[in-house]
């Protein structure tokens, strides 16, 4: 597990890209957790442009539309499962078809479901609204080699904000 | 031309007739809005198997309204995207299916383009060209409406929907759905000039929205000074409800101010917004530019506003083949009849 600060919405999806140039061949599911406005959207913008989503789709918040798609070196798949009660309601939506689709499948609200529903591996991100300046964002991997992807995204970001 | 409109890009099945892309014979919306739920969101049984349900169902209901039996068809448009896919597929195969089996020309239409046309409905309907304000819980985007088929986007939003911020603010106050209509009617009785929020205007003289940092100034003020009174309340909910009409009429004046054009038109479900309107018709007065608003009864997702698009482009001499296929996201801008998207 890392627990990094963002000082911006701009770290925030600069911590997007990172991750998202990590992902080549390999699709992988991202469960975003937090509260509104504690940068899950602005995070997925920048994981579209780490996965060369081009300029032309405007990634912006999936609660109404639920599910957006994205062409990207793999195909992205941003979620919100604000708006739905339960299990019933996301196997509604084909929420569990895409988990097994190889995309990146970035899901916010991911906590509205037991952890048991998140096929491994998967990487859980908390994001936390500590200050009116500054968020948590807090990577946890679940299941082989994720650790290592995170820590390789991290440095990469780090190099990139402090630069 | 008698045009059978079907959509199911997402909470609502609706199907409609329409004669020469005018006259509403019927308008029929399987809505879900009555289902409450936990979460202040519509109750997402809005699911494929919900519209396989009631498409049927709904069809024959809007011939039935429009006293006209299949024979009477003369032509068919379906929600081709954006949307939910699984969605989409219910009502775009029922429509290929329907076309199909009657020999009828059909065409996918955009859902977007969909609303952009309500206008078009409206008593009395815009001359082109005119600058129009799409509003609503998924998009909130201006466009320069040249002439009919012909249009661009001028901006859109960067985050969030106007309409979502809606919600999701009634949602914090504990106000319930649709969160668009409770604000509305408890900010006109609050004071606007109690919580000043920021305005989100990004560059004034570019026609890009955010709302996110709204609603999270709205969420944080919240947290920090829990609301008490009904009052409170009230106040909140129109010191938000004036930050977003501010930017939303500076924004679309702006835009039909930079381009010369006279005409504005307000559509999508946030049109239907009381506060919204009635400052966008004063302060457009003040300028000189006519004001155009969809009828209510079309603000929200409907099928007459795909029928009257689809009449247009099978007017024109377009029409879909068997092969064509949904998509869940287009490009800016988007295009009508846009083939571009990314598929399934």
């Amino acid at each position: 597990m890392i627990e990094v600060t963002s000082h911006s919405p701009e770290q925030t999806r600069a911590l997007g890209r990172c991750l998202g140039q990590r992902f080549e061949k390999q699709g992988a599911i991202l469960r975003l957790c937090g509260d509104l406005g504690s940068g899950k959207t602005c995070f997925v913008q920048g994981l579209a442009l780490g996965l060369g989503v081009p300029d032309a789709y405007a990634v912006t918040s999936p609660t109404y539309t639920l599910i957006n798609e994205y062409p990207g070196r793999l195909p992205l798949y941003h979620i919100d499962l604000y708006r739905l009660a339960d299990h019933d309601d996301a196997d509604g939506i084909g929420l569990y078809e895409i988990l097994g689709y190889e995309a990146v499948v970035a899901v916010e609200w991911s906590e509205r479901l037991p952890d048991e529903t998140w096929p491994v591996p998967n990487l859980k991100i908390t994001f936390t609204l500590a200050h009116e300046d500054f968020h948590l964002i807090r990577l946890n991997g679940c299941g082989l080699g994720m650790d290592d992807l995170i820590r390789e995204a991290v440095e990469s970001w780090e190099g990139k904000i402090q630069g | 031309m008698n045009v059978l409109g079907i959509e199911s890009s997402c909470d609502e099945t609706a199907a409609a007739v329409v004669v020469d892309g005018r006259r509403i014979l019927s308008s029929v919306v399987a809505s879900q809005i009555a289902v409450h739920h936990p979460y202040g969101g519509v109750v997402p049984e809005l699911a494929s198997r919900e519209h396989v349900e009631a498409i049927a169902p709904v069809v024959a209901q809007a011939l039935a309204e429009a006293g006209l039996t299949a024979d009477h068809i003369d032509g068919v448009a379906v929600t081709q995207g954006p949307g939910l896919v699984g969605c989409l597929l219910v009502g775009f195969c029922f429509a290929k299916a329907y076309a199909f089996a009657r020999g009828l020309p059909w065409v996918g239409v955009d859902h977007l383009a969909g609303h952009l046309y309500s206008v078009l409905l409206a008593e009395p309907a815009p001359r082109f060209p005119f600058v129009a304000l799409l509003a609503s819980g998924g998009h909130t985007a201006i466009y320069h409406m040249e002439a009919l088929g012909r249009y661009t986007m001028l901006g859109q939003t960067r985050d969030d929907a106007a309409g979502e911020a809606y919600d999701k603010v009634a949602k914090m106050l504990g106000l319930g759905y649709p969160g668009g209509e409770i604000i509305d009617r408890l900010a006109a009785q609050g004071d606007p000039r109690r919580f000043l929020f920021t305005r989100p205007y990004l560059d004034k003289s570019q026609s890009d929205f955010s709302f996110s940092g709204l609603k999270t100034a709205v969420y944080r003020h919240i947290r920090e000074y829990p609301p008490a009174t009904a009052q409170d309340h009230a106040d909140i909910a129109a010191g938000f409800q004036e930050a977003v009409v501010d930017v939303l009429v500076h924004k679309l004046l702006y835009a039909a101010a930079a381009i010369r054009c006279p005409r504005v038109a307000l559509v999508g479900g946030v049109a239907a917004n009381r506060g919204l309107r009635e400052r966008l018709s004063a302060d457009a007065a003040f300028k000189g530019i006519e004001v155009y608003i969809a009828p209510l009864s079309l603000c929200g997702d409907n099928a007459a506003m795909i029928a009257a698009m689809g009449y247009h482009s099978l007017k024109s001499g377009a029409s879909s083949s068997l092969d064509a296929d949904v998509y869940s996201r287009s490009p800016k801008p988007a295009a009508p009849e846009s083939k571009e998207g990314s598929g399934k």
